[in-house]
């Protein structure tokens, strides 16, 4: 059997075998580095060798349920968490352990959508409103009918055929035409109707 | 935290539904009642005081013609007939065409008694060739028109008793005393008809 350090690599020695000088050196040394681990004062630097050794150490650890914390310092953890929950931020990490704070976005989404929706609904009611079926006023016009004596119109049928011998006497007409019209705009304005029959 | 979020989440999906329903219920045109209100308005064409205004105007003209004429101040008697001519009538007031015509008729009248048989012609043949539709001061109008060619054929027979020269213009008389007559005629016949 060849000794050979690299205690991975190396040859397996058998079970009975005694224990080398330096296997007992190294078991001793790893020893100390998984105490250290286990109180939280791993060493920074360690071969490849050791740090496999100890990772695999820490979860034979943890499955046998010796890595449980001591009650206090769990309340002690419990309790800054709680306090960090509701925003006290004088509160001392327990270790490296705290609590994981939501992201901002997740604290603000919730409350966009709900605002978002307001708006929309806002806006779809003040559209309804808006569009609300009211009472449509058509404004018609029409004109009124009035007898035709309160109208301006020809004076033929006032005057009649106009002889050769009275072609001249245009005086008599127009008092004749202004008396007929001015009865027709009296009645009109004094008919109290506004004009409209 | 977690319920806060849920709850929040959940009043927005509500009112995010109900703004879309109510969007939509916007988007359909509902059924409106409609309110007609007629307005009557007045025709145009009722006598009004621009009307009576006018028709005023022309009455006092006569009248001051008519007085001077009794004083026998023919210049100025034509003055206030040609004041009627001037005169503002309301836009498309038939009385206003009729009432120049009339005005034209005197006017052309005065000028033959003042010997100016051709200025009173020019009065005639403008009244004529404004005229906007056959009405008995149209007529009446054809007949001064006549009996200033009468004039124009009396003078004539003055320098030639012959009467050779006058004739076509008595022909022409007789032409407008017939197109005065039968104005005259359509429109008694149209009268008639209406009653």
């Amino acid at each position: 059997m060849t000794t050979n350090d690299d205690m991975l690599d190396g040859a397996v020695p058998e079970p009975l075998d005694e224990a080398s000088p330096s296997e007992r050196a190294h078991a001793r040394t790893f020893a100390d580095i998984v105490d250290k681990a286990i109180t939280g004062r791993a060493p920074a630097a360690m071969s490849a060798d050791d740090r496999a050794l100890l990772e695999v150490a820490t979860v034979i650890r943890a499955a046998n349920g010796q890595a449980e914390l001591s009650a206090q310092r769990q309340r002690s953890i419990v309790e800054d968490a709680l306090r960090q929950a509701v925003g006290d931020r004088n509160t001392t990490t327990s270790g490296s352990i705290g609590v994981i704070p939501l992201s901002s976005r997740r604290k603000v989404a919730p409350w966009a959508i709900a605002g978002a929706s307001m708006l929309v609904a806002a806006a779809a009611m003040l559209a309804l409103w808006l569009r609300a079926p009211g009472s449509e006023i058509v404004h018609r016009e029409e004109t009124a009918q009035v007898p035709t004596s309160w109208t301006s119109r020809p004076a033929d049928p006032l005057v009649g055929p106009i002889a050769p011998e009275h072609a001249g006497e245009a005086s008599e007409r127009i008092d004749y035409l202004f008396a007929d019209r001015l009865d027709g705009y009296r009645e009109r304005r004094l008919s109290g109707r506004g004009g409209v029959q | 935290m977690k319920s806060k979020s849920v709850i929040g989440v959940i009043i927005g999906v509500v009112l995010l539904s109900a703004g879309m329903f109510l969007a939509g219920r916007a988007s359909v045109p509902a059924d409106r009642a409609v309110t007609e209100v007629t307005r009557i308005k007045e025709p145009t064409d009722v006598i009004d005081e621009s009307l009576m205004l006018a028709l005023g105007q022309a009455k006092n003209f006569h009248r001051k013609a008519k007085v001077y004429l009794s004083d026998g101040k023919l210049d100025d008697a034509a003055a206030a007939v040609r004041q009627i001519l001037s005169l503002a009538f309301p836009k498309g007031a038939p009385e206003a065409d009729d009432v120049r015509l009339d005005a034209r008729a005197l006017l052309a009248k005065i000028l033959i008694s003042k010997g100016q048989v051709d200025e009173a012609m020019r009065v005639v043949d403008e009244g004529l060739a404004s005229s906007q539709r056959e009405s008995f001061f149209t007529a009446n109008l054809y007949t001064v028109r006549g009996e200033i060619r009468e004039v124009r054929a009396n003078n004539l027979d003055a320098e030639d008793p012959s009467k050779t020269k006058s004739a076509p213009e008595r022909r022409l008389a007789i032409e407008d005393y017939d197109k005065s007559i039968q104005i005259n005629e359509r429109l008694q016949k149209q009268l008639m008809e209406k009653r």
